[in-house]
């Protein structure tokens, strides 16, 4: 390997930190969505804030109903 | 005096086209700039952001079909990766015994490949490969939804941002 090169070399990012990467993930969603759905261009950024903040509590919900379930399977 | 804006009827198939091609250039076409100018940017992003990620491999006909028919609805973003690809095969091609193993039917040409890959340091691993597989393919269908978007609006005739209710009002009392 002569080195990394961005956009050719794939990127080493440490496991932990893997879980983060959805939230730009779910950011990109809501503004696209947004983007066609909303009737009124100056009210985009609020409807995209509360779709965001929507997605990622609904998110975390499923990972503690999920993780309740794992703890609770016998 | 109320101005008289004549308005051009969009075409479905342009505005397929050009939303396809250039992610929020359907949007634009039907006058909706501001959202056109979101979509390229926010499209272009995320898809690039998985590239970067992922790196050249990111997009690939070979291995990752559905992935790559996922990307390939990001327009000129996709076929610009795809066209990167090709180049790193057409370079592994080169080397003698991929190309002996491609020639003579040999089931070990996938893993002389992947080896080539590695050696290379491009070969794409898990778990980045799903991360960057997924930013560029979730690209791809989000620009798939602004495609139906743009077309639905170009056959309804829509040109421009839509009208409010109080501008509806306003109209309605001119009349």
């Amino acid at each position: 390997m002569l080195g990394w090169t961005i956009f050719y070399n794939p990127m080493s990012l440490p496991f932990n930190s893997l879980l983060w990467l959805l939230l730009p993930l779910c950011g990109a969603v809501a503004i696209i969505y947004k983007t066609c759905r909303v009737g009124k261009i100056s009210r985009l950024w609020p409807q995209i804030i509360s779709l965001l903040v929507y997605m990622v509590v609904g998110l975390a919900a499923l990972c503690v109903v999920l993780w309740v379930v794992l703890e609770l399977a016998p | 005096m109320a101005e008289k804006v004549r308005k051009i009827q969009p075409l479905p198939f342009l505005a397929l086209l050009l939303a396809w091609l250039i992610p929020g250039a359907g949007h634009a076409y039907i006058g909706r700039v501001r959202r056109g100018i979101i979509i390229f940017i926010t499209i272009g992003a995320t898809f690039w952001a998985g590239i970067a990620m992922g790196g050249v491999m990111t997009v690939d006909s070979v291995k990752e079909r559905w992935w790559f028919i996922a990307e390939m609805f990001t327009g000129v973003h996709g076929l610009v990766s795809w066209q990167r690809t090709n180049w790193v095969y057409e370079k592994v091609m080169d080397d003698d015994e991929i190309s002996s193993a491609v020639v003579d039917g040999d089931p070990r040409t996938n893993v002389l490949i992947d080896k080539k890959l590695q050696q290379e340091g491009i070969a794409l691993v898990s778990p980045m490969e799903t991360i960057a597989r997924a930013y560029a393919g979730v690209a791809g269908l989000l620009n798939l939804m602004c495609i139906f978007d743009a077309v639905l609006l170009s056959l309804m005739g829509v040109s421009g941002e839509p009208e409010l209710s109080e501008e509806k009002e306003d109209r309605r009392k001119q009349k």
